[in-house]
């Protein structure tokens, strides 16, 4: 967390961690932290495979790596030829990986050996080394930088062959042509240099930014009627700093490229891509696109000319957690790299985070026919490895309607259920709080004892108390002491964390001799703070009454809404008044009053009924208010009268 | 006529960080000037002699800043590969410094290329530093060797192959030109003395040794690696005096401060500590962006840079305090006449008749005094003095309460009155200082005000938040009551411990309190 996060990363250097796949079987993974820790990991069981910390790893941290080429007995490709380097030995396991720094130097690590192999420095960089490529045939390395340079290593001699400028900007980003005759390079524009000369060969010109990834896609050009001379006609892919898209590249004779071929569109600027090599003109380019936002992108397509339109991508992956019972929403997981097995079907998925990733192998790509799929551990099809880590579920979305011979998605969310039911659904937590409350007690560090001591998961407080050493505890009750005098809002979760830790660490805390004054100071606190309780509860019955009355009060104010229509009876009466003028006529006047008089006490009870409770009430806040009124004003004399005096006295005095 | 007497503000203890002289000390720096370097910056130095440049090495480059200058005032580039730790000399005009392909070079501060370059190391030399004579130097490289140089002729004097791993650290004493001390990676601090071709001291730090210091009496050493800082004291031939762990990752760079009271550590951990060298207590932290690889403060802590791994140099400067010594200023005359004969000392046959001295009120003190209790409630219900000092408000309330006139004081308000009353109330009541009084006024609105509410949905509104206030900390005392019980429990183990032992001292009041109780 403090490793990665924090510094404030340059806008305009490629996102995501330095990666890559063991070429040829994809056996190994290798992973360069942002810590400076270089792990290689097998990819079959998801094993750390070694671990190596370079001597520089705090200053210089590793910014690319790359595999050496599969030495083979056997040729079995023309792009991955026997690379002759007979100082290691002859055995056809991968083994070389060449890491570059941030300060310029190149290191070369044996995994079969385990150690540094040797180190490319004297003559190099002075910068930061953007990538580095293997030449497939004759063991070169081919490196670029932040000083503008490429150079040209040879690896058994560790000594710079050529050295020359590439750009007037730094070098991003390299690529070595299918037949090994030519470089491509990009700073900001890509250039086609050819390896024998140094010169260069084509410019291509259309991103704004820095260019992050190059790659070639294609090994025979697509149309076989004109002569191959090992260039003209290849597809290459590029992609650029904070571009979503990668655009593609045809190499052709006229000279000048002004734009791309085509376009890829994905969701976030691309870290990390694989791709299977077209090797004849039917067969179309697979490619999967991991993007910054963790998602992969899987694309499939014929290269065959011009497009204008962007492509969208034919299948999309994202991982995610399972969520607990339908209410809480799957968080998802990020993926790191995703690479296309030997066998061009079946696709490595790397996920989770850089400290400890999960490597999955996925056997029927998606991308091959079906449109829509969820990926469940344990269905037909799909090949989970062993995990360290509790188990992910993987969703794989689509812009795109479900194929008709597919599983619905509820089956498969329902088989999802039943294999998820026993698993955590935490995301795989790095920082855990017993290590962060012990750093941030050790350190008196404000920010990372709010982050773990504000939790309110009771559960995790539990965990948490549980597992923290016991040389922490007094620390942690003095931290209490200090936060349980807050508002009750707050102080609550500290008295969570005190009794958990008072039930939890209790046989502890009674073996200390200085309990008694190590905690005195905390247990007065507390003493003195619930002296106030009877008080307090006898105010909070008071209130409740209060606000009872007041919510009755309101209700009754509702009802008096219809009750006004109670006055239309009245109205009504004077209808009858009319009546009674008649009868007034006929009848003596005593009988007319007593009727009047009857009529009125029956209309007074009924809005007496009505509103009894609201008359009274106002009656008594209007004496009231009256009485104080009166009291206040007889007040404010006395004041007034009071008020003289004094002064008087001073004045006289 | 006996004198009014005002009426006592109660203080009580402030709560949270107590602010000391350290805390206002270097708080005392405007914010942070951020330079861009070309790569992690590894080491910064500063000159001894005015006008104090300094040297700031970051990747092959070392750049020499004027102290307010963000543009560096002069740049050595003629590096190969990586440079390390550029030092000045005592003197100010030299400059030595290491490099990842094991040269060691020396430039004079006006030059532009190398005066000596010593060869003889085979790898990557990270730490240069000049002898108290100012004619030597020496280096410590990867090859685990360190070597003593002679400046004049540029000439290899001894080598010492003491050290089993890289050498990263180092420092030479400012007292005697012989003596001089390196931190290994083998775990190891040694003190050399070029005189006997041997170290003479040697103490185990534990961890990789990323750093050391040598107080300026020459007396204590410093050494930092991995979580720990260790003070070791080298006339008693090594011994460890104190370690501290204030970090939690590894400590990168030490440094003293002028007066040589505090000692000051960065860390990977993002974090510089500052320690008192009396009590090695942390007197004060300052955060940063990015992980601390180097450190360096001017001369009177006028400045302190800060080079992080993402090549930040964060340079901070003291706040000027020019400002407190102006003139003092010149009273009207009125002021002279009243201050005259204030000095006059008694004489012999004088007779000194005192003139009662005037004392001076609040406000609400006078308003006290004249019995208008219901405004001098009114002044300290002003926002000014509720939100600022809450005590002076409780104390007023008190002080009308133990006059029995607090219930006069409360009635007769009005809606906007009334809600600035119950305002203050929800804001402090929680407050176990204020709990008490504010209880005891709260249940007199109540009862004054019974009979009115309903009438208005403000105050309405505020009784509702008061008694969702009060449900809160009752569940909370409640809580507190259930845990006080815990303790109870196990004081009561503690006690009976005690109470078996021969031994039978019930030392803390509290706990006998508590023993009569149950």
């Amino acid at each position: 967390m403090a490793a990665g996060g924090g510094g404030v990363a340059d806008p305009l250097s490629p996102a995501g961690v330095p990666c890559a796949f063991s070429p040829l079987n994809q056996a190994y993974f290798a992973l360069a932290s942002a810590d400076g820790l270089l792990r290689v990991w097998e990819t079959a069981n998801n094993r750390l495979h070694q671990e190596y910390v370079p001597s520089a790893h705090l200053s210089g941290t590793c910014t690319c790596l790359a595999w050496a080429p599969a030495r083979l007995q056997a040729k079995e490709s023309p792009q991955r030829k026997k690379r002759k380097s007979e100082a290691i030995g002859t055995s056809n396991q991968i083994d070389l990986l060449a890491l570059g720094t941030a300060v310029g130097s190149i290191l070369l690590y044996s995994t079969v050996k385990g150690e540094l192999h040797s180190k490319l420095i004297s003559g190099g960089h002075d910068n930061k080394v953007n990538c580095i490529q293997w030449h497939q045939d004759n063991g070169c390395l081919y490196s670029c930088s932040d000083d503008k340079h490429i150079v040209e290593w040879n690896t058994q001699t560790c000594k710079v062959k050529c050295k020359w400028k590439g750009d007037n900007s730094s070098v991003s980003s390299l690529c070595i042509s299918p037949d090994g005759k030519m470089l491509l390079s990009a700073g900001r524009t890509i250039k086609l240099w050819v390896l024998e000369t140094k010169e260069i060969y084509r410019h291509f010109t259309g991103h704004a930014t820095p260019v992050s990834s190059l790659i070639f896609t294609t090994i025979r050009p697509p149309n076989e009627s004109q002569p191959f001379d090992g260039i003209t006609g290849l597809y290459f892919l590029s992609g650029a700093v904070h571009d979503r898209l990668l655009n593609v590249w045809q190499v052709r004779s006229e000279n000048k490229e002004k734009n791309a071929v085509m376009s890829f569109t994905v969701t976030d600027e691309p870290v990390y891509i694989d791709l299977t090599l077209s090797e004849n003109k039917e067969e179309p380019v697979k490619l999967a696109v991991v993007c910054r936002d963790g998602q992969v992108h899987l694309f499939e397509h014929i290269l065959n000319g011009y497009c204008k339109k962007p492509l969208t991508s034919n299948c999309t992956i994202q991982i995610a957690t399972p969520g607990k019972g339908k209410k809480s929403t799957p968080k998802p997981i990020p993926i790191l790299a995703a690479g296309f097995c030997s066998d061009k079907m079946s696709l490595l998925l790397v996920y989770g985070n850089w400290f400890q990733p999960i490597i999955e192998r996925v056997v029927r790509t998606p991308v091959m026919n079906s449109e829509a799929k969820v990926l469940v551990p344990g269905v037909p099809g799909h090949h989970a490895a062993i995990k360290p880590a509790p188990p992910q579920t993987e969703e794989v979305e689509s812009k795109r309607k479900l194929g008709e011979n597919e599983i619905s998605i509820e089956e498969r969310l329902g088989a999802l259920d039943i294999d998820t039911k026993k698993e955590k659904d935490d995301l795989p937590q790095t920082n855990s709080f017993p290590v962060l409350l012990t750093q941030g007690l050790e350190s008196n560090d404000f920010e990372m004892l709010n982050k773990v001591l504000q939790t309110r998961n009771l559960n995790l407080i539990k965990r948490t108390v549980l597992r923290m050493p016991l040389h922490a505890v007094i620390p942690l009750l003095q931290e209490l002491t200090k936060r349980l005098q807050g508002h009750p809002n707050s102080a609550v979760l500290m008295v969570q964390w005190l009794k958990c830790v008072l039930t939890v660490h209790a046989s502890y805390l009674s073996t200390l001799p200085d309990l008694v004054p190590q905690l005195g100071t905390l247990y007065q606190l507390m003493e003195s703070r619930v002296k106030t309780f009877q008080k307090l509860s006898h105010l909070h019955g008071k209130l409740i009454l209060l606000i009872t009355q007041v919510t009755a009060s309101e209700k009754t104010k509702g009802m008096a809404c219809p009750a006004q229509k109670a006055k239309l009876v009245y109205e009504e009466e004077s209808s009858e008044e009319e009546s009674d003028d008649e009868i007034a006529e006929k009848d003596s006047d005593d009988n007319w009053d007593e009727d009047e008089e009857e009529k009125e006490s029956e209309k007074d009870e009924d809005l007496n009924e009505e509103n009894e409770e609201e008359e009274e009430d106002a009656e008594e806040k209007d004496e009231e208010n009256g009485e104080e009124d009166r009291d206040v004003a007889s007040e404010k004399e006395l004041n007034g009268d009071s008020d003289l005096d004094p002064e008087n006295e001073s004045e006289e005095e | 006529m006996a004198g009014y007497k005002p009426a006592a503000i109660q203080t009580y203890p402030v709560l949270g960080e107590k602010i000391t002289q350290d805390t206002l000390y270097w708080n005392n720096y405007k914010t942070p000037v951020q330079i861009k370097e070309f790569g992690a910056v590894s080491k910064v130095d500063f000159s001894p002699q005015p006008p104090y440049n300094y040297a700031v090495t970051a990747s092959s480059r070392i750049h020499i800043y004027g102290r307010y200058s963000q543009e560096p005032i002069k740049t050595f580039s003629r590096f190969k590969d990586t440079a390390y730790c550029a030092t000045f000399r005592q003197d100010g005009r030299l400059l030595v410094a290491g490099s990842e392909d094991g040269g060691v070079q020396l430039f004079d501060i006006s030059g532009r290329a190398p005066l000596r370059q010593f060869e003889g190391h085979t790898k990557a030399v990270h730490t240069v530093d000049f002898t108290a004579d100012k004619y030597h130097v020496v280096s410590g490289a990867d090859d685990y060797t360190v070597k003593l140089w002679d400046i004049p002729n540029s000439k290899e004097i001894l080598t010492f192959k003491e050290h089993s791993d890289y050498v990263r650290c180092g420092c030479a004493s400012k007292l005697n030109p012989d003596l001089f001390v390196t931190g290994s990676y083998d775990h190891t601090v040694k003190m050399f003395d070029s005189r006997t071709n041997e170290s003479v001291i040697s103490v185990e730090h534990g961890q990789p040794v990323e750093s050391v210091l040598l107080f300026p009496s020459g007396g204590l050493l410093v050494s930092a690696g991995g979580r720990y800082v260790k003070i070791w004291d080298m006339l008693k031939g090594g011994q460890l005096l104190v370690s501290l762990k204030n970090h939690h990752k590894t400590v990168t760079c030490l440094y003293l401060s002028s007066s040589g009271q505090r000692l000051l550590s960065g860390s990977l951990d993002r974090k510089v500590k500052v320690y008192s060298t009396t009590s090695y207590k942390v007197v004060h932290s300052f955060d940063y962006a990015a992980s601390i690889l180097s450190l360096a403060l001017a001369h009177e802590d006028e400045t302190i840079v800060v080079g992080m791994t993402n090549g930040i140099l964060s340079v901070k400067h003291r706040k000027s305090e020019a400002k407190k010594d102006s003139l003092p200023r010149r009273r009207r005359p009125a002021y002279r006449t009243f201050i005259k004969g204030k000095n006059y000392m008694k004489q012999r046959d004088d007779i000194l008749i005192n003139r009662p001295s005037k004392k001076h009120l609040e406000l609400y003190d006078r308003d006290l005094k004249n019995f208008r209790v219901s405004k001098a409630l009114d002044r300290v219900l002003e926002p000014s003095c509720t939100i600022k000092t809450p005590e002076i408000t409780v104390s007023i309330i008190k002080e009308l309460n133990r006059r029995g006139v607090l219930a006069n004081a409360l009635a007769g308000r009005d809606e906007k009155e009334i809600s600035r009353v119950l305002n203050f109330l929800i804001r402090n009541l929680s407050q176990p200082r204020f709990a008490p009084v504010l209880i005891n006024a709260a249940e007199i609105i109540i009862d004054i005000y019974l009979p009115v509410i309903g009438q208005s949905p403000v105050v309405d509104k505020k009784f509702l938040l008061l008694q969702g206030l009060v449900e809160k900390e009752i569940d909370y005392q409640r809580e507190l009551l259930e845990t006080l019980g815990m303790m109870d429990m196990l004081f009561a183990t503690m006690t009976r411990k005690e109470s078996t032992s021969v031994l039978q001292h019930t030392s803390d009041g509290f706990l006998e309190n508590k023993k009569m109780e149950s």
